[in-house]
């Protein structure tokens, strides 16, 4: 599985990826991480806002920090 | 030494006088406010206006709205920025949100109306919407011909998202808590009771304030009064509670978190006290802003209820984030603007801009864009040069200028937008801005405002007519 946390590098960002860390290692996915730092390459993806959880190339979240559980229901493939 | 030392008092004087005035009543719910639009108001719920299919009486509004709504910090004004432009929304409300959100976001507006004057704080928002709408549409008309060779992409804008019912209530609460505590209107302002609190050493220890921090009318300097201390000490109480009851709120809420609501309550209402020493005490005043403060805060709390409550968490983390970054780069400003005054003579202000004359607007754009300040550190410095002797004009000239152009702000735009579409922006935002304050400043000293709205009228229609001239000729 790979997810994509995209963001500039603000705070929210960070927030995303190690809450996104954490349910990975609590659901114990073998998953591979990705942050996109790079303006350009965050939007070829349809977003309009950071900080953004993609999903094996699904854009799951955008502009918000989502709660733990939605992120767990995501990586199960829901 | 005697002058280090006076600097160095008239910065501590200014932080002083700054923290115990202007921050708890305004900038404490305006803070709030922010993380609210934040962590509640879905972005796509307004960026689904900007679409490519959107039509410009939709889109140029909206993209004003996203600026003051979503954008508080230029972390976030970057990838909105850059979203809107490549997304398809296109250079025109691109640019109009990239002029707006610096100037049009709750933070600065309520600090602006608090520390210079609701007047102020008016002009500013209806020039800068204007303005921007205005500068977006040149923009867009100046670069049609790129602009027709960039395909939209409109997936970004379709996703579906409404600002729920529960939200708008929720903030509603907050900006009439931010109202309430910061309006100058006579109902709120009446005494309802007095009372004396008997304290015999009041009179010293005032005394011995206006020693330390001397007020000067004549320099703007306001003295510190006891109330003001004992707010400062809040202030300082709030802060130590919110590093771990704030900084942590989104693993749990714990203990710290309710002491540090319920301290920021207390200092709210304790702000919003009237309080006066006299030869046998203090004397305490009711108003209707003490009554009012207290019981808007009581109305928030019903409400939590109807929130997630990881929504509440996310609402108070983000509060403290926008306090964390935003404050302290506040303080550090106030301060050398404190030892700044005790430089500047108040002859060389009013030389250069003690009337509003072109030169002096001009003068005031120049020192906006030359001079970088952190987000609204610009708001205590125009209160500087206002005290200074500044005419409302050219202020409301830098004031426009400032937040909308910095180097650094320039070279992000030109990046996104590339280097000849990022100069023309900087020249019209010098050239509106110089138009605003001579506007502002002629209607200041009493020009009628139909004279003025003729001369804009005609100002614009010049500029517009200008363009098109030039486009033509280039299309031959």
């Amino acid at each position: 599985m790979l997810i994509k946390i995209l963001g500039t590098g603000c705070a929210k960002c960070n927030r995303l990826e190690q809450l996104t860390r954490e349910v990975v290692a609590e659901l114990g996915i073998a998953a591979e991480f990705a942050h996109i730092r790079e303006m350009d390459r965050i939007m070829e993806y349809p977003i309009m806002t950071t900080p953004a959880l993609v999903v094996d190339e699904v854009v799951k979240v955008a502009g918000r920090i989502p709660r733990k559980d939605e992120i767990a229901g995501w990586l199960r493939g829901g | 030494m005697d002058i280090l030392i006076a600097a160095l008092q008239g910065g501590l004087a200014s932080l002083a006088s700054y923290l115990a005035a202007h921050v708890l009543l305004c900038l404490v719910p305006a803070f709030f406010i922010a993380g609210a639009l934040s962590a509640l108001v879905p972005q796509q719920a307004i960026t689904r206006f900007l679409g490519p299919e959107a039509p410009k009486w939709v889109s140029y509004p909206a993209a004003a709205g996203a600026g003051s709504l979503l954008a508080v910090c230029s972390c976030t004004i970057q990838p909105l920025f850059a979203g809107i432009y490549k997304k398809g929304a296109g250079l025109g409300p691109a640019i109009t949100f990239l002029f707006f959100a610096p100037a049009g976001n709750i933070l600065a507006l309520s600090y602006t109306g608090v520390a210079l004057g609701a007047d102020f704080a008016i002009a500013r928002i209806v020039l800068a919407l204007s303005f921007g709408i205005g500068i977006g549409m040149i923009m867009a008309m100046l670069f049609r011909r790129d602009e027709a060779g960039r395909q939209g992409d409109a997936r970004a804008f379709v996703e579906d998202a409404k600002v729920p019912g529960r939200t708008l209530l929720f903030v509603a609460t907050l900006v009439a808590l931010l109202i309430a505590g910061t309006l100058k209107v006579d109902w709120l302002a009446a005494p309802l009771w007095q009372g004396t609190l008997a304290w015999p050493g009041a009179v010293d220890a005032q005394a011995a304030l206006d020693r330390w921090v001397p007020a000067d009318a004549a320099t703007g300097a306001e003295g510190l009064s006891l109330q003001g201390v004992g707010l400062i000490a809040l202030l300082g109480l709030i802060g130590a509670a919110a590093w771990r009851g704030l900084g942590q709120v989104d693993t749990a809420v714990s203990r710290l978190t309710w002491v540090t609501l319920a301290l920021t309550v207390l200092t709210l209402a304790a702000a919003a006290l009237g309080l006066r020493v006299t030869g046998d005490g203090l004397a305490v005043t009711l108003t209707g802003r003490t009554l009012a403060v207290p019981l808007l805060c009581a109305a928030l709390l019903p409400q939590t209820r109807r929130f997630d409550a990881w929504d509440m968490q996310q609402w108070l983390w983000e509060t403290w984030r926008f306090v964390k970054m935003i404050f302290p780069l506040l303080v550090v400003g106030v301060f050398l603007v404190g030892v700044i005054r005790i430089f500047i003579r108040p002859e060389w202000i009013q030389a250069v801009a003690g009337a509003n004359t072109l030169l002096a607007n001009l003068a005031g754009v120049v020192f906006g864009v030359f001079m970088y300040f952190p987000t609204l550190v610009e708001v205590p410095i125009a209160r500087m040069f206002l005290s200074l002797g500044m005419h409302p004009g050219p202020l409301i000239a830098y004031l426009m200028a400032d937040p909308e152009l910095s180097l650094q702000s320039i070279l992000i735009t030109a990046a996104i937008i590339g280097k000849l579409k990022a100069w023309t922006y900087v020249g019209l935002v010098a050239l509106f801005s110089t138009a605003a304050g001579l506007t502002y400043g002629a209607w200041v000293d009493g020009t009628s405002v139909w004279l003025l709205a003729a001369a804009v009228a005609g100002f614009v229609g010049l500029l517009v007519g200008t363009l098109q001239i030039i486009e033509r000729r280039k299309a031959c």
